[in-house]
Order: structure tokens, then C-alpha cells, then sequence
């Protein structure tokens, strides 16, 4: 047995079993599988058929209803199905305001360092826990678990945030939410399950832990990688609530789910009950389209980024092995 | 599995709309001692603190107030913009104060230090930080600004949130007493803050000393009316005034309800119908005696008529579901023609939203009546303004007095250069006059269309509707055919805190939901009486009955 | 390596559950968590006499089975439909399409299902101007249940099946091929290769789900609870908020949610036994 460690990657269906150079259609079988009947065929088409009509149908009210003029909207007496009268002016709004693109760049910045940071201490922690002989791990793995269904509450959390500085500061809106105790539980789940043999081995070649995850705990889950960075990823991307708590008033450090916020907020939350002297520029809420184009404009950032997670589902995986 | 995954969005969206009532007890931190709990204002303590009253004569509108009771006023009209915009303040107010405030906004926040508040701090003499604060969520911002003990100079906090925020608590601890400077003839220094009626300053009264500053106060505070759509009333030949009792509304339920073609005649219209019962906002005093509104039968009568309302079919399905957040798009688009509302809806820029689904369409609202047709119409006066501001408690005097002269320029009256300066900010930069009317370039709607300065202080309101003044002439003419009706309700206007367990049996939770349930139909009237004794014996309604008699009614008297 | 994490949680976490005394006090905000009068377990004591209460658990337990019988196994069934479509491209589209519900506020998922199903919906427009009479779904207490699982299950499905997705794409593919040429049909790869493939996944999960059997979400209730009444809608968490927080009766509602949070670790402890009766991991190897 040499010292070199190389990891084989074979992949899955797409270019199995030989690694052709030859670019196969997309949808030719591995030569192992039968092939489909007719009737089963049909029962999937049509059972997939019916469940993308159940989500694209809503899909589609939100972007018509975003790009309906107000008319329209209340033709149809609130979300619009069919187009009537189609205009730009909600995104126009939206997108020549230029806190926005202050907001836009928050957002990446925050989402970006964020993930990475949620990411570093993730993975460390469910490899951590992963190796059953670790140090104390059952009971590490109990404190996780208690914080997901045991909270002081919303105050203590915020005094104690403060308590440490953190108002007005950017790390309050990573550190307090950096940790999903459930993405680090899915994480060890797949780490566990990284053949334990491949790990003795690199052992016995004498690497260490730091070398194990990084060259064969990492490399052979990158499905799962990919799934955990998109989970943080997206709750970066979404938050507002700590914007809220820790920085209300500082609107050049607004992300810009916060801020799109503020547009769907316009005049709600308002007691129109007594509001009897109130200006006309704030009496009035956001109209419907402007509302769904902030939905709309929160999704695109996801259709973006969602392929580049896909694409870890189907090049496969690493089938590791030791050559020596 | 989707909870799991959910957890993160829960903390995101759904605290939004609970946590925040849970920052209330943040206060707690910064202890503002229990002394001003269980406090009430009294008459005495009230004559003491209140500031004079020195009406402004200077711009005399188009429709004039018209007095109905005792602080009980319509707001005057303008039809047009006044032309000669006459200056009320002279000099510059400040003297280079530099001073952070926040407020609350419901719309876009404008870009930080814009040309429009540099020209408004050099209006003003001084460096006013402005720092708006997203409206929808400022109850939950303001516990956290006070727990960190960082509020600003100047602040907003408007009153319906006065028990989230203790305001009550808040002032004399970390709110400013204004009482020097502004009581009595004191006030008379800031002539246009001497010109916003008294019973305005009471709301910002805690414990007989003074604290708040009104805005957008008004002699005309109702908790909300019933409104109709009045172009298609006339296009069915419907005269309003055939509505002289809650049977007459009734029918109307069956001659406007079309289901098959999407027309239903109601909104949800209880929570501004059922004092028309005869029942009190609240509370009321029968023979000395304090008898809370679930005691009393009108309350129950009303319930029920409400309940037949829905189990008729008369009420937009949408309605009966919860969903309150279109109820303007459903009577705009007359999916709906009969809804009720604050007065705050009817103005300009409903007449535009609902032309804009159609072109004939107009507002109009019933005269207040009384359910049984033969009593004398009233309806409750709610407090004199809803939105106050305070100065915190450690300025220095003299820091104060600039604060209070800078207040005074920006409750300048409706029409005023400085008026016009705080709403439509620089003529040929931010604004133009149009027809006669000012009319905000795109500079000046990124800038100053989204009010800031008003949350700080205002004149008392005035109506009005550039380009389309048919609006203003409907909405006080409406007004001026109703003030008399205005009544002020038991304990009105008079800042009452009470302690937790009495907070508790206030809010009456478990009434109030089996109550939602009925008038939606869902329940029997007999059901909320059941509700009603239960919370009467071990939800503290009875303790609730007796603190408030012996603590407000034998202590305070009334308040009307 | 477990360090960092853990000293996030033990700061951001553990440090903020001085909060929970509020449960055992009088807690009034004037006065401060620190010198609230103390009420032992007079809280406690309120909520277990209160038929509210145990409405609103009633609901939020029996709430929950049906989401589990319902809704869990769904994502998984789409997970192994959607892996056996050969067709990339289909593939990849209805994976970046399905998952987007997710990403819809409660509130508009819940107006595009008054929009639809509501008494003055599309559905019922049709059935009342062809005289066949409405279908009462949106307000009906008795069927609400599934109505908040099927909102369930359109909104979640399709995020739920993306972690099963990257343990799908875990399996080594020699298995299959090693088993085709032994003779194993596609109905013995699945049940011999691919289940037991995704099966720690699968047990982590539903051992979760069991622990969170209390959660079945908020803001999905809140928003209906008008819509079907709250015997019907009251769940523990929106019991808390109208009962506790929103009345400014902290230390009930506190108590409400540490009542909450000391049952669901027994429940994910049972759970976790439970796994290991089965011979499984749960949350860790026995």
C-alpha cells in the first residue's frame, strides 16, 4: 500500500459504465436497465404531469398577476389568471430605486460570507460528530439537539445579542442564526455513512481528520454539500428578521428581502381606524402587482442559482477506492 | 419533513407577525419602575398640564370646521391649493442643533441624506437625522431601541401601540416632560403647536404631566363608518337615506346580492356597527353603576344581527374566510358594494385606485343611525390624535426649546410656506406648481413623497384632494352632517394602565374569537353568552369590572 | 472540530434561556425578568385546567398524524418518480420548477387557495352558475385538517425532496448494475438497493418529525384561523401567541412553550428509542 491516496470517480447513468468521451443522449438507458412498458410509461407522465400543472398553474397567477396594471387587479378582484391590460411599471419601480441596488449587494455579501461561515462550522461540526469514537459525541450531539425544540425567546436572544455588541453590527445578522442543527444532523447522516473502511485506510496511511474530511469525507458527499450550502444559502438570502432587530433604522445596511419588504408593507399594519388625518401618500397599500413582483424577484436568484445545485444530483458520485 | 425545513422560514416570516408583540417586555431591561402602572389622568392634573388654545386665523379655508359637542369638530376643506402660501414662522427656528430621530414609514424609505433633507435642516437651523423605520414592523423595532437604551432625540410612537410600547412607562423615565414649556400660556411661544386643539395634547397626557406631541390630529375621530358604493347605489336607483335602521341595511343584503355573478352586498361590517346597537365602545355607566359591553344586551343584538347577515349569503365568501387584506380591492373592483372602514380611507387616492377599475366610481358612507331607527343617532369619539411624538429625557433644556420651536415650524397650517416646503419640499426641484396644485417632480417623489417630518409634527388635519376636489366636498359634507353625533365614550382620552392580570381580562381573548366565529356565522349568539360567563368568573372579567370601578370610575370619574 | 458550533450555540442559545424563568413568575415587563414576583407553577397549573388548552393540543397532535401519514411520505414517492424519469431535461425541469412553492409567503399560498377553492372562488363560480351547488372548503371546520395538508403538501413537497435527491445520487451505481445482472427486476432494485440506500435519511427525518410532532407550523394557522373558527385552527403555537403573547400575558404563553419544548424532547428521545428497537440509527448509533 503506497501513501498516495487517489480517489476513482465513476459516474452515475448519465455517462456509465465505461467513461466514453462519446456524448450519449440524455436520455438513453444504462444497458443493465429494461426497458420502460407502455403503461407504466403513461401512469408516470401522467402523475408528473398533474403535479407540474399544480405548480406551474400558481407560478403563473404570480407573474401575470406582477405584471397586470392596477385595472386589472381589481377587475379580478385580487390575483389576475388570465392577462388584461400587462405592464412593467412594478418592476419599473422597484428596479430603478437605487436602495435597491444598495440592498442587492448587502444581500450577496451577507448570503455569500454567511454561507461560507455556516458552511466551515457545519461541516466541521457533523464531521466532528460523525466518527463515533470522538470525544464526548452523544452527549455534543444532546446540546444540539435541546436548541431545536428549547428557546429562551426572542428578548433574551436579542439582549443577549446586544449585550455583545451586536447592534448595528453585520455579524448580528450572521452569527446568532449561523447553525441549523438540522442541516448538521443531515450532513452527519451522510458523512456516517461514508464507507468506513476507505476512512481506517487513510488512517492506517496516517491522515489525519483534517485530511480525511477534506480528501475523502468531502469529495465523496458533494450531493449533500451542495443541498446544505442551498438550505443556508437561502435562509441568508431570506432574512429580515434580524435586519429588523439590529439594524431598523440603518437603511444603508438593509439586505434586500428588507427592503422589497417595505414596498409590499406599504400602508398595512396601519390602523386604518384612526388614521382620519392621514396624507394620501401612505394611506394607500401596495398594489397587488408590485406585491408579486417582489415574489417574482426573490425567485429569480434561485432559478439562477438552483442548476448549479442540480448539477451535483446527477454527475454522479465518487465510488472511492485505494489504489496501491 | 416541512417543518424541519421550515424552521428557518418560520423564524423569518411568521415571527414577523407574532414575535413582535413579544418584544413588549423588553422594556422590562431598562426598568422603568412600577410607578406610573396603574396610572390615570385626572381632571385636575389634566387643566394643569394641557396647553392653551390659539386657533390660527391666518389661511382661511374653503369649507369651513363646522363644531358638533364639547372637542367634537369637523376638518376644514380645500378645494384648491392656496395661492399666496404666506409664511408663519420667522427666521430659522434652530440654532445648529444636530439631533437624531426616528419615525415610522409605511412605503419606500428615501435615499439616506438627499437634497430634500439638506434643505430641509437648512430651513430648520438644524441637523435633524432623519431615520425612518419600516412601519409594518415598528412595533417590534422600538422595545428593541428602548432595551438597548438607544432612542434617539426625537421619536414617533404612535398611541395605538401605547401598550407594547408602555409608553405610559416610558415617560418621565425615558421620555421628556414638556409640561414647562408647553403648559397653558406657555405654549403660546409656538404659536402654530397653540394651534392644534386640546384635546389632541391629552392624548400625549401620562400621569397629568405632559409628554407627546400630536400629529395629524383631529376634532373628528371615529373608529370607522359604514360605506357604500355610492355610484352604483345611483345607478340602482338606492338612496342611502333609506337606511334609518340596521332591518333597512338588512334588506339591502337581498336587493344587492347577486352570488352568480360575483357580487355580494357585505364586507365584514361588525366592528363598526354594533355601537349603532345602542352598545358602548366599551364600557358604560348605568346608574353609577360601570357595565362592561358583554354585559349588556345591545351587544348580543348586534351579534346576532350580524350573524343572520351571514348566515343569509349576504356576505362576500372571502369576507367570512379572514381575508381582510383585499376588502378595498373586492369593493373597488364591486365585488362588494357595502364595507366598512376608518375615515382615513376616503381620499384622493382611493378616488384614483377605484377609478382605476372604474371610471364612474365614488365613495360614499351612511349617515350614522340607530339600529332601532327611533334612538338618536351617536357614535364614539376616539382619541384626539393617534400619533404622537416625544423628546427623550436627556436633552438639556435649552436643547428642548430648540426641538419644540423646530416643531412648531413643522405644524405650520395646511397651505403655508413651511407647509409646503415639509410636503412638496423646493419649488423647481422637488416640485411644480400644476393648475395651481403642487405636484412633485421625480425627484421629489423619490424624496419627499414619503412623509417623514409629519410623524414628528403636524397642524391639525385638513382635507383636501388636488385635482379632485369632488372628493374633499364629499368627505366633509358627509362630516358635517354627522358631527353632532359625535359622542365622547365612558374613560374617553384618558391614557388608562392597568395591571397584567386586568390587561389579560381586557383583551378577552376567548370572548373575542367565539365572537369572530359568530358574526361569521359559524356560531350561535348563545355560544359568545357562554363564552361571556366563562370569562366573567375564571377569565377575571368580574375582577376586571371592579379594578376599573374602583381604580378609574370612583377615582377619575368618566372622562366625557 | 465540534468547537466552533458549539460555542455558538452555548452563546446564542443556551445563554438566552435565562428567559424561560419568566415561566415560573408573575412576570410583569415593568418590573424585569430579574424582579418579577415568582409564581411556582401557578402558570402550569392555569394551562392544565384550561380546555383551551388542551383543544389546542388536540389539534396540533392529531394535526400532526395526518401530516405524517399524508404529507411525509410524499416527498420521497416525487423524489423516486422524478429519479426514474430517464430524460434529463424533463428532469431538470420539473426539479427547478417544483421546489419554488417553498419560496411563496403563507399568505399568498393561502389567497391563491381562496382564489381557487374560496366560496367565491374559480371552482365554486362554476359549480354555482351551473346549479350544482357550492363546496365549502376554505371555512369548513370538519375538513380542515386536510385542507391545511394539502396547502402542506403543495407548498413543502417539492422542497422536501432535495435532500432525498443528493442521498439518491449517494448510491453507489454498481449496486444496480451489479444487480441487473443478477436478474433483479426494477421493483427488487428498488426495494433491495434504493429504499435501504435512503433509509438513515429516511429514519433521521421521520425521528425528527416525530420529535416536532407539537410544531405543525403558525403563520398557515393564524392566517386561517378566522376562515374555520379556532377551536378548529388552534394549534399550541398560535394557543401561545392569542393566549400569552398577544394579550401580554407572558408568563403564560411561556409557559405554554416550555410545556411544549420539555414534551418534544421526550418525544425525540422516544423516537430515537424507538429507531434503535428497529435496529436503526436515529439520531446517533446506539
Amino acid at each position: 500500500m503506497t501513501n498516495t491516496l487517489t480517489i476513482e470517480r465513476t459516474s452515475a447513468n448519465a455517462d456509465a459504465p465505461k467513461p466514453a468521451t462519446r456524448r450519449r443522449k440524455p436520455n438513453d438507458r444504462a444497458p443493465w436497465e429494461e426497458p420502460p412498458t407502455p403503461v407504466g410509461q403513461a401512469a408516470k407522465g401522467l402523475t408528473l404531469g398533474v403535479v407540474l400543472l399544480i405548480m406551474v398553474v400558481p407560478l403563473w397567477i404570480v407573474v401575470v398577476t406582477s405584471l397586470s396594471t392596477q385595472a386589472a387587479v381589481t377587475r379580478a378582484g385580487g390575483l389576475v389568471i388570465w392577462p388584461d391590460g400587462i405592464t412593467f411599471e412594478a418592476y419599473k419601480v422597484m428596479l430603478e430605486d437605487v436602495t435597491v441596488r444598495n440592498a442587492l449587494l448587502v444581500s450577496l455579501g451577507i448570503t455569500a460570507v454567511g454561507t461560507l461561515v455556516s458552511m466551515a462550522v457545519s461541516i466541521m461540526c457533523a464531521y466532528g460528530l460523525s466518527r463515533s469514537r470522538s470525544f464526548a459525541h452523544r452527549f455534543l450531539l444532546t446540546l444540539l439537539i435541546v436548541t431545536m425544540f428549547v428557546n429562551g425567546g426572542l428578548i433574551p436572544t436579542f439582549l443577549v445579542v446586544t449585550g455583545l455588541g451586536g447592534y448595528g453590527a453585520w455579524w448580528s445578522l450572521i452569527l446568532p442564526s449561523a447553525i441549523s442543527v438540522f442541516n448538521i444532523l443531515v450532513l452527519r447522516a451522510f458523512y456516517s455513512s461514508t464507507s468506513t473502511d476507505l476512512i481506517e485506510a487513510a488512517r492506517i496511511d496516517g491522515a489525519g481528520d483534517w485530511r480525511i474530511l477534506w480528501s475523502i469525507v468531502m469529495p465523496t458527499s458533494r450531493a449533500v454539500t451542495a443541498v446544505i450550502a442551498l438550505f443556508y444559502g437561502v435562509g441568508y438570502w431570506n432574512a429580515f428578521f434580524n435586519v429588523m432587530l439590529y439594524m431598523p433604522t440603518d437603511s444603508e445596511k438593509w439586505p434586500l428581502q428588507y427592503v422589497l419588504l417595505t414596498y409590499v408593507n406599504r400602508g398595512n399594519g396601519m390602523p386604518g381606524s384612526i388614521n382620519s388625518g392621514f396624507g394620501t401618500a401612505f394611506s394607500q397599500t401596495a398594489p397587488l402587482s408590485l406585491q408579486m413582483a417582489v415574489v417574482v424577484l426573490t425567485l429569480v436568484p434561485l432559478l439562477i442559482v438552483y442548476p448549479f445545485v442540480q448539477k451535483h444530483f446527477r454527475t454522479g458520485v465518487l465510488t472511492g477506492a485505494i489504489k496501491g | 419533513m416541512g417543518n424541519e425545513l421550515n424552521r428557518r422560514s418560520f423564524l423569518n416570516a411568521a415571527v414577523s407577525a407574532a414575535g413582535l408583540v413579544a418584544m413588549g417586555p423588553l422594556l422590562s431591561a431598562c426598568g422603568g419602575g412600577g410607578a406610573q402602572r396603574a396610572g390615570v389622568n385626572s381632571e385636575a392634573g389634566l387643566k394643569a398640564a394641557l396647553p392653551a388654545y390659539v386657533p390660527n386665523t391666518s389661511i382661511q379655508p374653503d369649507i369651513p370646521s363646522v363644531a358638533g359637542g364639547p372637542d367634537a369638530l369637523t376638518n376644514p376643506g380645500f378645494l384648491k391649493y392656496p395661492a399666496n402660501r404666506i409664511a408663519t414662522v420667522s427666521g430659522v427656528p434652530g440654532k445648529g442643533g444636530k439631533y437624531s430621530t426616528v419615525t415610522p414609514l409605511w412605503g419606500t424609505i428615501p435615499p439616506a441624506d438627499n437634497s430634500f433633507y439638506q434643505a430641509m435642516n437648512s430651513a430648520l437651523g438644524v441637523e435633524l437625522q432623519m431615520k425612518p423605520a419600516d412601519g409594518n414592523n415598528y412595533n417590534t423595532i422600538i422595545p428593541t431601541m428602548t432595551a438597548a437604551k438607544r432612542l434617539p432625540d426625537w421619536i414617533q410612537l404612535p398611541t395605538w401601540w401605547n401598550s407594547q410600547f408602555n409608553t405610559g412607562g416610558l415617560a418621565g423615565t425615558q421620555l421628556a416632560d414638556l409640561t414647562p414649556y408647553l403648559s397653558g400660556d406657555n405654549v403660546k411661544k409656538y404659536p402654530n403647536l397653540a394651534a392644534i386643539p386640546t384635546a389632541a395634547w391629552r392624548t400625549g397626557v401620562w400621569g397629568d404631566k405632559l409628554y407627546g406631541i400630536p400629529s395629524f390630529s383631529s376634532g373628528f375621530q371615529v373608529a370607522g363608518i359604514i360605506y357604500y358604493r355610492r355610484d352604483i347605489f345611483e345607478a340602482k336607483g338606492i338612496s342611502p337615506d333609506q337606511v334609518k335602521s340596521a332591518d333597512d341595511l338588512m334588506s339591502l343584503g337581498k336587493e344587492l346580492t347577486d352570488a352568480k355573478n360575483g357580487v355580494w352586498a357585505f364586507d365584514d361590517v361588525y366592528r363598526y356597527i354594533y355601537t349603532a346597537f345602542g352598545a358602548p365602545l366599551k364600557w358604560k355607566v348605568d346608574n353609577g353603576k360601570l357595565v362592561h359591553l358583554y354585559e349588556t344586551e345591545e351587544f348580543y343584538a348586534a351579534l346576532d344581527w350580524n350573524h343572520r347577515l351571514a348566515t343569509a349569503g349576504y356576505v362576500h365568501p372571502d369576507a367570512l374566510a379572514g381575508d381582510n387584506a383585499n376588502g378595498n380591492t373586492r369593493f373597488y373592483g364591486g365585488k362588494t358594494l357595502i364595507s366598512s372602514g376608518g375615515t382615513g380611507a376616503w381620499n384622493l387616492s382611493d378616488a384614483q385606485s377605484g377609478a382605476a377599475a372604474n371610471p364612474n366610481y365614488r365613495r360614499g358612507a351612511f349617515n350614522i343611525f340607530a339600529a332601532d331607527g327611533k334612538s338618536a343617532p351617536r357614535i364614539d369619539m376616539g382619541a384626539g390624535s393617534s400619533l404622537m411624538s416625544y423628546l427623550n429625557v436627556n436633552l438639556k433644556p435649552e436643547q428642548i426649546e430648540e426641538l419644540l420651536s423646530v416643531a412648531n415650524y413643522l405644524a405650520a397650517p395646511f397651505g403655508s410656506a413651511e407647509y409646503t416646503m415639509i410636503n412638496y419640499g423646493v419649488e423647481g426641484q422637488h416640485f411644480t406648481m400644476v393648475n395651481g396644485e403642487p405636484t412633485h417632480t421625480d425627484a421629489g417623489k423619490k424624496e419627499v413623497q414619503a412623509q417623514t417630518y409629519p410623524f414628528l409634527a403636524t397642524p391639525a388635519s385638513a382635507v383636501s384632494s388636488p385635482g379632485n376636489p369632488q372628493v374633499t366636498r364629499d368627505y366633509t359634507d358627509w362630516q358635517a352632517a354627522n358631527v353632532k353625533a359625535l359622542a365622547k365614550p365612558v374613560f374617553w382620552n384618558m391614557n388608562i394602565s392597568m395591571p397584567q392580570a386586568q390587561a389579560t381580562a381586557d383583551a378577552a381573548q376567548s370572548v373575542e374569537d367565539t365572537m369572530k366565529d359568530c358574526i361569521h356565522g359559524k356560531k350561535k349568539v348563545s355560544d359568545v353568552r357562554d363564552a361571556v360567563a366563562a370569562w366573567k368568573t375564571s377569565g377575571g372579567g368580574d375582577k376586571l369590572i371592579q379594578w376599573t370601578t374602583e381604580n378609574v370610575l370612583e377615582k377619575h370619574g368618566t372622562g366625557q | 472540530m465540534t468547537l466552533p458550533a458549539v460555542v455558538l450555540l452555548l452563546v446564542f442559545n443556551y445563554a438566552p434561556l435565562f428567559g424561560l424563568i419568566t415561566a415560573f413568575q408573575e412576570y410583569d415587563p415593568l418590573v424585569g425578568v430579574w424582579n418579577s414576583p415568582l409564581a411556582g407553577f401557578d402558570q402550569f397549573e392555569r394551562l392544565f385546567g384550561d380546555p383551551l388548552f388542551w383543544g389546542a393540543v388536540r389539534n396540533t397532535l392529531y394535526l400532526s398524524f395526518v401530516q405524517l401519514i399524508l404529507f411525509f411520505p410524499i416527498p420521497i414517492a416525487l423524489a423516486l418518480l422524478l429519479n426514474s424519469v430517464l430524460s434529463q431535461r424533463i428532469r431538470n425541469f420539473i426539479q427547478s420548477v417544483v421546489y419554488l412553492p417553498h419560496f411563496f409567503s403563507w399568505v399568498l399560498a393561502i389567497t391563491i387557495f381562496q382564489q381557487m377553492l374560496g366560496g367565491a372562488g374559480a371552482l365554486n363560480h362554476f359549480l354555482r352558475n351551473n346549479d350544482i351547488g357550492t363546496w365549502d372548503i376554505m371555512t369548513n371546520p370538519d375538513t380542515f385538517a386536510l385542507l391545511v395538508t394539502a396547502q402542506v403538501i403543495w407548498k413543502e413537497a417539492g422542497w422536501g425532496i432535495i435532500v432525498f435527491l443528493a442521498a439518491l445520487a449517494a448510491i453507489n451505481t454498481d449496486l444496480y448494475e451489479a444487480a441487473a445482472a443478477d436478474g433483479a427486476g426494477p421493483w427488487r432494485r428498488l426495494w433491495h438497493i434504493t429504499l435501504p440506500g435512503l433509509r438513515g435519511v429516511i429514519v433521521l427525518l421521520l425521528v425528527l418529525r416525530l420529535g416536532n410532532a407539537l410544531s405543525v407550523g403558525f403563520e398557515q394557522f393564524l392566517i386561517q384561523r378566522n376562515a374555520v373558527g379556532h377551536d378548529a385552527a388552534d394549534v399550541l403555537d398560535t394557543f401561545s401567541f392569542y393566549y400569552g403573547i398577544a394579550t401580554g400575558d407572558y408568563s403564560y404563553g411561556a409557559a405554554a412553550g416550555l410545556f411544549k419544548s420539555v414534551i418534544s424532547l421526550l418525544l425525540i428521545w422516544g423516537a430515537n428509542k424507538l429507531a434503535h428497537a428497529f435496529g436503526e440509527d436515529g439520531l446517533y448509533r446506539k
